[in-house]
């Protein structure tokens, strides 16, 4: 019995919990780290929507002795979230170390920091490429367009509706309030940060907007803050070249219930909302993040000369070829067929000899032909594919290209005949002279 | 004199006690009611634990229950008749009788007494005296036919009493060493039930006892910052539910004492504050869990907590906004009369001071509210820290309600801001004025300026509030934008009304990193309490900057947008090498024509010549190696032909050595043949 135990453990261990990964995308358990307890209650309608599709939530405070990342050597979680932003030191195994060897290993991260983030909320967010103001006690304030308020008046409480425009990182369903058409803002409360700009890596998904700045509310302003317009970054994602997401939001409180059923009205604007679209934003944001949308995966990669069917191990210049792949989006529960027009295929040679866009049957295959250029040498086939939102396609697959063989040129050149014709003539006279050289008398 | 320095110290420690406590908490709205409406849908009626916390929930909202009473009383008279059913099965069973009212007969009620007096008897674990002691309280108050008095009540008192802790907690069993306080809420709510639940009076020193446990466990209490007190237990537990366990037990304890209890009115606030600043949970045992506190906190005998809440705290002295508070219990319902005072009013820079004189609200008896018409009128813009006293008319109330003490609020008086003599200039380094313009900071702005490094920018305005006071404030941005959009902010200071910045190019040149060029203008105003915060391009400046020397810093590299790096590229396609041009056919065809003619010449002049065989060797073996030589020669012509058609070099050349030894051989004979007979004509 304890055989069979042993072996049921060994076999379902590996299985368990791992990054993102093709084979098996499903049954997903994420760790929530918290600062207090309280936060499970009152930000209970986000955790629902992660619960309701199917993520396995573990709620622990953040200076819990017993939490891990690890287990003999492997993942137990698949996600973090990291809604504790005032702790200064995990408890148990988990340190910044630790955090950043999670997301190099292709997990995924959600972090909420707020007013008087600690120093280790803050470091996690600098490698992540993110720097929030280093002021502890400022805030975004934004004395045009912030949210009116009955019980807030000091303009700490922002409606920002300036999102990226990325269908696949925020959804294709315009955010929109329940009753209303128009574009509802999302409520934030917090502080502000700044995306580092070589790391090319960052995405401002939600910006503040000109006329906000980074300053403590409560004391007067001598010298300009460090952060102003609309290079303030309210919410923002990495996608890690490994594919590993993460989410970063200068703002604890945007997750809670209160600003999920929050009525409304951005200042100057007459509309007002039903409801904030923090619920639809983080939603779309958190299925983003979760790889439940935007992860491509690319199979089924085939060239061959036209009218042939396998795969030739070299071809030669001119040759006409086939090249032919498969994309598919994992869309939560299945892979979908990819549907675009913008696929790219590179001929690759220290440089692209030909590159060329890929047409489509829309149900995922994605084709083309071309000719074999004129030069030969060892050639990729190269399929690079960086969309905004979507995890990267890079596939190069080699080929040597050789020119032609001596008995493959052109022989009987017309242009040439003249040439043919006097050695041939040349010839005929050369053998009647013989004839008649050797035997007239 | 010394009554009113005492005075003056009271007036002081007050403001120091109160300082802490500035956030608004509003009681149960209807937003609570719709969202229970959404929040327990059919599936949370599935047991009889979450049916009686749905339940529950809308009987305190009073919500109209929805239509379930048929299927869930049948599984409650199942629960009740099964004989097997555990004492949580029961308590939950009978608590969702209470509510639906379901008709359980009175034999079987008489069956499950017997039983759980039993189980009250002999249990060791704290779980199920709670739930056989709760179930026997929820019979005795469904019906008085049934007999469920217990005789030893001081045993079973004494038995709960035995697991309690010295710093007011519970443990769960006896040999359970960890205590608990949701578990202290249990045993209290228990030792409750048991006290009504005696058949003889319980001895008063033992409730004595309980009730300095119950202090005990208050001096845990945790606190927020905004004034909420809480119990909190790091293991299994959320505050919510610890709270809200400890709140029943308080409430059931207090219900059957005759004695008050003693907990400070202002920690029973505090509880009610918890539960009314979590807002509206997302999940129904936490929504049950506040409902059904706020419920317990509203009708208990210890003290009832009254709220004082404030629709808005954000008044517009252009809209003309009344201060409008509204005192009431936790759930919303109108508290006795009373009267509310505002005391003091301080702008929340300076704490010393207040800008009015104490007055009395007036009650809208129609709306609720206790108004105060008209702010003073020595209210102008800016955030104040408001004071409330609340008094109740009817001295007896004071023992039944708490109102807290001064209730501190923090109210923002908006309005809009003047702006006037707005210029901006030019001027000479020896502050003569160059060029001059006048701003229009309401409107729409399109200066056009042009300075060199010598000379100063100057920009200028005044504030006031709409009592004629100098205002400050919070954003008073000046930026600069150079074409490749490196960006200078100012922060524009000022001496009273009169806001002032002079831009001395000759010593931000550096700063400037000697980019000459147009920069654009822009200015930001704004502040919490102005109404009219603007963000406005006023136009720009053209400024004409030294070459920059050669150790002078660099701008910053303009920032590239990361999208572009997204998108298809250009599509490349390989540009072949164009074949050479060859000259037409039929030119090269004509050539080969012409080409024939020599030979046809050479043919027609040999004939000409008259040329003969009569050479040709007459005996047969000569003549044989004569024909054989020039087949061989012939051979090696067609040789030549076939490489041109097909064959390839090696084959040729293989064919060629072959061909040449016999053509050597037969070339030798023959032509020796013909020298010797030449040589023999020669010597005839």
């Amino acid at each position: 019995m304890l055989k069979l135990l042993l072996a049921f453990l060994t076999l379902t261990l590996p299985f368990l919990a791992h990054s993102f990964s093709p084979d098996h995308p499903t049954d997903r358990r994420v760790l929530v780290l918290l600062d207090d307890l309280a936060v499970k209650s009152s930000h209970s309608l986000f955790f629902k929507t992660l619960q309701s599709r199917g993520f396995d939530l573990d709620f622990k405070l953040a200076d819990d002795p017993k939490i891990g990342l690890q287990r003999y050597g492997q993942y137990t979680y698949d996600a973090l979230i990291l809604f504790s932003p005032t702790v200064d030191r995990f408890g148990g195994s988990i340190d910044l170390a630790a955090i950043l060897d999670f997301v190099d290993t292709g997990h995924d991260l959600i972090i909420a920091a707020d007013t008087n983030a600690s120093d280790l909320i803050r470091q996690i967010s600098v490698e992540c490429g993110v720097d929030f103001d280093e002021d502890p006690s400022a805030m975004v304030i934004d004395h045009t367009s912030y949210a009116v308020s009955d019980s807030e008046g000091d303009h700490t409480l922002i409606a920002s509706d300036d999102f990226i425009s990325s269908d696949v990182i925020l959804g294709s369903k315009k955010i929109e309030a329940s009753s209303i058409l128009d574009n509802a803002p999302v409520l934030f409360k917090g502080i502000g940060h700044t995306i580092n700009s070589e790391n090319s890596l960052v995405l401002k998904v939600l910006s503040a907007s000109p006329s906000a700045y980074s300053a403590n509310p409560n004391s007067k302003l001598s010298s300009p803050p460090s952060l102003t317009g609309s290079s303030i970054s309210l919410v923002s994602v990495v996608q890690a070249r490994n594919n590993a997401r993460v989410l970063i939001s200068g703002s604890l409180s945007m997750f809670s219930d209160r600003f999920f059923r929050s009525k409304v009205q951005k200042a100057g604007s007459p509309d007002k909302h039903e409801k904030s679209a923090n619920e639809q934003f983080l939603t779309e944001l958190s299925k983003w993040v979760f790889h439940e949308r935007g992860h491509l995966k690319a199979v089924n990669v085939r060239h061959h000369k036209v009218g042939e069917a396998d795969e030739p191990a070299i071809y030669r210049i001119n040759d006409d070829v086939e090249y032919s792949i498969e994309i598919y989006e994992w869309h939560g529960k299945s892979w979908e067929p990819y549907v675009a027009d913008d696929v790219q295929v590179q001929f690759y040679m220290m440089s692209p000899y030909v590159l060329k866009t890929l047409s489509t049957d829309k149900k995922g295959n994605y084709f083309t032909a071309f000719k074999v250029p004129d030069v030969y040498g060892v050639f990729q086939f190269k399929v690079e594919y960086h969309r905004l939102g979507y995890t990267s396609v890079a596939l190069s697959k080699q080929i040597p290209v050789r020119p032609f063989r001596h008995n493959e040129y052109e022989r009987f050149i017309p242009a040439a005949y003249p040439y043919y014709g006097a050695a041939f003539t040349m010839m005929t006279g050369f053998f009647v002279f013989t004839v008649v050289h050797l035997y007239n008398k | 004199m010394a009554t009113r320095t005492l005075g003056a110290l009271v007036v002081l420690l007050l403001a120091i006690t109160i300082c802490e406590a500035a956030s608004v908490f509003h009681p149960i709205s209807d937003s609570h009611r719709s969202a229970a409406s959404e929040l327990f849908t059919q599936g949370s009626f599935d047991s009889l634990e979450k049916a009686y916390e749905a339940l529950r929930s809308f009987e305190v909202l009073g919500i109209d229950k929805p239509d379930i009473r048929g299927a869930t009383c049948k599984s409650v008279v199942e629960k009740l008749g099964s004989s097997e059913s555990a004492p949580k099965d029961l308590f939950y069973a009978l608590k969702v009788n209470s509510i639906l009212k379901c008709g359980v007969k009175k034999e079987v009620l008489e069956g499950i007494a017997s039983r759980l007096k039993a189980v009250v008897n002999g249990a060791s674990s704290l779980l199920d005296i709670y739930y056989s002691i709760g179930s026997l309280v929820l019979i005795k108050d469904q019906t008085s036919e049934v007999d469920v008095l217990l005789a030893d009540a001081d045993g079973v008192f004494r038995s709960i009493k035995s697991l309690s802790q010295s710093d007011g907690r519970w443990r769960y069993s006896s040999d359970n060493p960890q205590s608990s306080t949701y578990a202290a809420g249990l045993a209290i709510e228990a030792l409750a039930g048991v006290v009504s639940l005696a058949s003889s009076e319980i001895d008063q020193s033992m409730i004595g006892k309980l009730k300095r446990d119950v202090s005990k466990l208050f001096d845990s209490v945790e606190k927020y910052d905004d004034g909420a007190f809480y119990f909190d237990e790091k293991v299994d537990q959320s505050p919510l539910s610890t709270t809200a366990s400890v709140v029943r037990g308080l409430t059931a304890l207090a219900a059957v004492t005759s004695e008050k209890l003693k907990v400070p009115g202002e920690k029973i606030l505090g509880l009610a504050k918890f539960f009314l600043g979590i807002g509206i949970p997302g999940n129904n045992k936490d929504f049950f869990n506040q409902i059904d506190s706020l419920a317990s906190l509203e009708s208990n005998k210890v003290s009832v907590p009254l709220i004082l809440s404030l629709p808005t705290t954000v008044l517009s002295l252009t809209k003309k906004d009344q201060l409008k508070v509204k005192v009431g219990t936790v759930l919303g319902s109108s508290a006795p009369p009373l009267t509310v005072k505002l005391l003091r009013a301080f702008s929340s820079g300076s704490k010393d001071a207040s800008i009015i004189a104490s007055q009395e609200l007036k009650f809208d008896k129609e709306s609720g509210y206790h108004v105060l018409d008209v702010l003073p009128k020595s209210v102008d813009v800016g955030s104040y820290i408001f004071v409330f006293e609340v008094v109740l008319h009817d001295s007896e109330d004071e023992t039944v309600y708490t109102t807290g003490g001064l209730a501190q609020v923090d109210v923002f008086v908006t309005g809009v801001i003047n702006i006037e003599n707005a210029e901006i200039s030019v001027l000479e380094s020896d502050k003569s004025v160059e060029t001059q313009k006048k701003l229009d900071l309401a409107g729409e702005n399109a200066v056009s300026l042009s300075a060199n490094h010598l000379q100063k920018l100057r920009l200028s305005f005044q504030l006031t509030t709409p009592l004629g006071h100098a205002f400050k404030p919070h954003q008073v941005f000046l930026k600069l934008t150079h074409e490749t959009k490196v960006e200078h902010i100012f922060v524009v200071g000022n001496s009273g009304k009169k806001f002032e910045k002079i831009l001395d190019f000759l010593g931000l040149v550096d700063k400037f990193y000697y980019l000459s060029g147009s920069y654009d203008l822009q200015l930001t105003v704004g502040d919490a309490v102005m109404e009219n915060s603007f963000l406005r391009a006023i136009g720009h400046i053209d400024l004409d900057l030294p070459e920059a020397p050669e150790k002078a810093t660099r701008p910053p590299s303009p920032a590239v947008n990361p999208l572009l790096k997204y998108g298809p590229k250009a599509e490349i396609s390989h540009i072949f090498r164009v074949p050479e041009k060859l000259p037409p056919n039929h030119l090269s065809l004509a050539f080969l024509g012409l080409l024939l003619l020599p030979l046809i010449g050479f043919l027609v002049g040999l004939l000409r010549l008259g040329v003969n065989l009569k050479n040709f060797p007459t005996s047969a073996v000569p003549a044989t190696f004569g024909i054989l030589f020039h087949v061989g020669i012939a051979a090696v012509l067609l040789l030549y032909v076939l490489f041109w058609l097909k064959l390839d070099l090696f084959t040729t050349l293989k064919w060629l050595g072959l061909l040449g030894v016999f053509l050597l051989f037969v070339g030798h004979r023959i032509l020796s043949h013909l020298a010797s007979t030449s040589s023999k004509l020669k010597s005839a």
